[in-house]
């Protein structure tokens, strides 16, 4: 009886995965990818950049600043703070900005690169610390995930690290 | 060697070709299906892709119904999937960026494909920390149309079909191995292969507890960033330091030792078998899948033949004596092809061992062939169509 009853349900079971396979490229891939993508999940700051504190705008374009990302306990990372000058076309063929990264009204950082015609084409840059929460950078492009100025699709993006300390807020 | 043997074991007829035709027609059906979208926007080359994945796919399945065996044709499918994915992936790869390095640029605007292989390790850091230690997207973008959320569904749905199977029917890392080890005749290593089996077997576990435990501390993909010998045919890094280079280092040397030599030399699946993490915890999804290849005690005479025809080990002498294959098993279904006696047997869990092995097996690849048609196929038909853009024909 036992051994029928649990053939009865192997069958059944497999009868299910066949359905199941039936049912992966029509409704199944779709709700298990929305399950992920409502999950609340984000992407490591590291990569991403962290989350948006304000957007400056410079009329032509526009300069997004994000809060400073600090490395978890054994993240090999620098601390730094990522900020985005967009869209990248309409940037005049130099830049050069004083950014007020904490929002005490005072400038931070002077950013300046070229832009390159050429999208493709290497892009590096300079910033220059106006006080002792940053470190300056010379000649950079894509060090690091904490030190760069590169391009990103329509995207000029600048990561300038922190000093370690208290002198950070 | 194993598709000899089992050539020796069965009469070359295992079934009428009516009853074959017959059996085949769902899949050929499905396969139609599956790429009916591609013949709707083809260009010429997409159309030949599509039309030539169907009837390979088809013609594969018609020749595991007619002849009863799964492995010999399952590994063409494999091997042509193993081969032809790197073709179509890095073609695109160049096409697009000029390379098949990862500038950094792209790491931070999120235009990584999702691979797969990295699943256990981003799983800690998103449970604790709802944090993907990855440089994609979650959700699908205009440059990144492989974004974890659709990557992560797609292995889930396969998974909940195939188990462990998705090791030798949808993975196209390990047609490269397989290719690799199908090539010699005579087999290497055999004796410290069959000595060390249990030791080497334990390798792939301590490697996926060592980056899913580092890659959480550290909040980096630490086998994507160190240890992917895969990363040597699809993309990697950029080098743009001494770390970046060390790492190119490691890839080309793993690719080359595990995927190239070592297989050649063994007849065996190294990576996948003493190395992947990935496949390790795919084993995992061997408990919850209700098909599994037993061994019969009733007809087995211990000649261990199937233990030598298994790519990456997963029998043991132990494992034959209480009729099971260990929990590594792909279902690649290479020992139930050698055995000369007909006692490697498919299995549907909960059913009597032996009892109708064909039904369980019939059922067990009408799921897991029409899902590597939907998935591997697609692989195929893109690689088709990459291989027809390099001819001189335009």
């Amino acid at each position: 009886m036992r051994t029928r009853i649990l053939t009865i349900l192997a069958y059944t079971g497999a009868a299910l995965t066949l359905v199941v396979a039936v049912c992966v490229p029509f409704v199944l891939m779709g709700a298990f990818s929305n399950a992920v993508a409502h999950a609340g999940l984000h992407i490591d700051a590291a990569y991403s950049g962290g989350t948006v504190a304000r957007t400056i705008d410079r009329g032509r374009y526009t300069i997004v600043v994000y809060q400073p990302v600090e490395p978890r306990l054994l993240e090999r990372i620098e601390p730094f703070v990522q900020i985005v000058f967009e869209p990248a076309e309409s940037l005049p063929a130099h830049v050069s900005d004083e950014i007020d990264l904490d929002g005490d009204g005072r400038p931070d950082v002077r950013v300046s690169f070229n832009v390159p015609a050429d999208a493709n084409a290497p892009l590096r840059g300079d910033v220059t610390a106006l006080n002792a929460t940053y470190i300056s950078l010379t000649n950079v492009a894509g060090e690091s995930f904490s030190r760069m100025v590169v391009r990103a699709g329509k995207q000029i993006v600048v990561r300038i690290p922190l000093h370690e300390g208290p002198a950070r807020r | 060697m194993a598709s000899r043997s089992s050539a020796l074991a069965r009469p070359p007829a295992f079934r009428g070709v009516g009853r074959s035709i017959l059996l085949t027609l769902p899949m050929a059906l499905w396969s139609l299906l599956m790429f009916t979208p591609s013949f709707q926007h083809a260009s010429g080359d997409h159309y030949i892709g599509a039309a030539a994945v169907i009837l390979f796919m088809t013609g594969l399945f018609f020749l595991m119904m007619r002849t009863g065996e799964t492995y010999r044709w399952r590994r063409i499918f494999f091997v042509a999937l193993g081969f032809l994915f790197p073709v179509g992936f890095i073609a695109a790869l160049v096409a697009e960026r000029g390379t098949m390095s990862i500038p950094i640029s792209r790491m931070v605007s999120g235009d990584t494909p999702f691979c797969f292989m990295v699943t256990p390790s981003i799983i800690l850091p998103a449970a604790f920390a709802r944090t993907v230690i990855f440089p994609g997207s979650i959700l699908p973008t205009a440059s990144n149309p492989h974004s974890i959320a659709i990557m992560i569904g797609l292995w889930f749905a396969l998974t909940l079909v195939m188990g462990k199977a998705w090791c030798s029917y949808a993975c196209f890392f390990g047609g490269i191995e397989e290719g690799f080890a199908a090539l010699p005749k005579r087999r290497r290593l055999h004796r410290f292969i069959t000595r060390f089996g249990a030791q080497l077997r334990l390798i792939p576990w301590a490697i996926l507890v060592f980056v899913v435990l580092v890659s959480a501390a550290i909040f980096e993909p630490v086998y994507c960033m160190w240890l992917c010998p895969f990363k040597a045919v699809t993309e990697f890094p950029a080098v743009r330091n001494v770390e970046t280079a060390i790492q190119m280092v490691v890839f080309i040397a793993l690719f080359v030792g595990l995927v190239v030599v070592l297989p050649y030399l063994t007849k065996k699946r190294t990576q996948c078998g003493f190395f992947c993490p990935f496949g390790a915890f795919q084993s995992l999804f061997n408990k919850i899948n209700l098909f599994e290849i037993r061994i019969n005690r009733e007809k087995c005479v211990d000649c261990g033949l199937c233990q030598t025809s298994c790519p990456t080990v997963a029998l043991s002498k132990d494992s034959i004596r209480e009729g099971k294959t260990l929990l590594n098993c792909m279902k690649c279904g290479a020992c139930v092809d050698a055995c000369k006696k007909d006692a490697a047997v498919w299995h549907l869990k909960g059913t009597p061992v032996a009892a109708k092995p064909e039904r369980a097996r019939l059922l067990f690849l009408y799921g897991t062939w029409a899902l590597a048609t939907m998935f591997g196929g697609s692989v195929l038909a893109n690689g088709v169509h990459t291989l027809i853009g390099f001819l001189p024909l335009k």
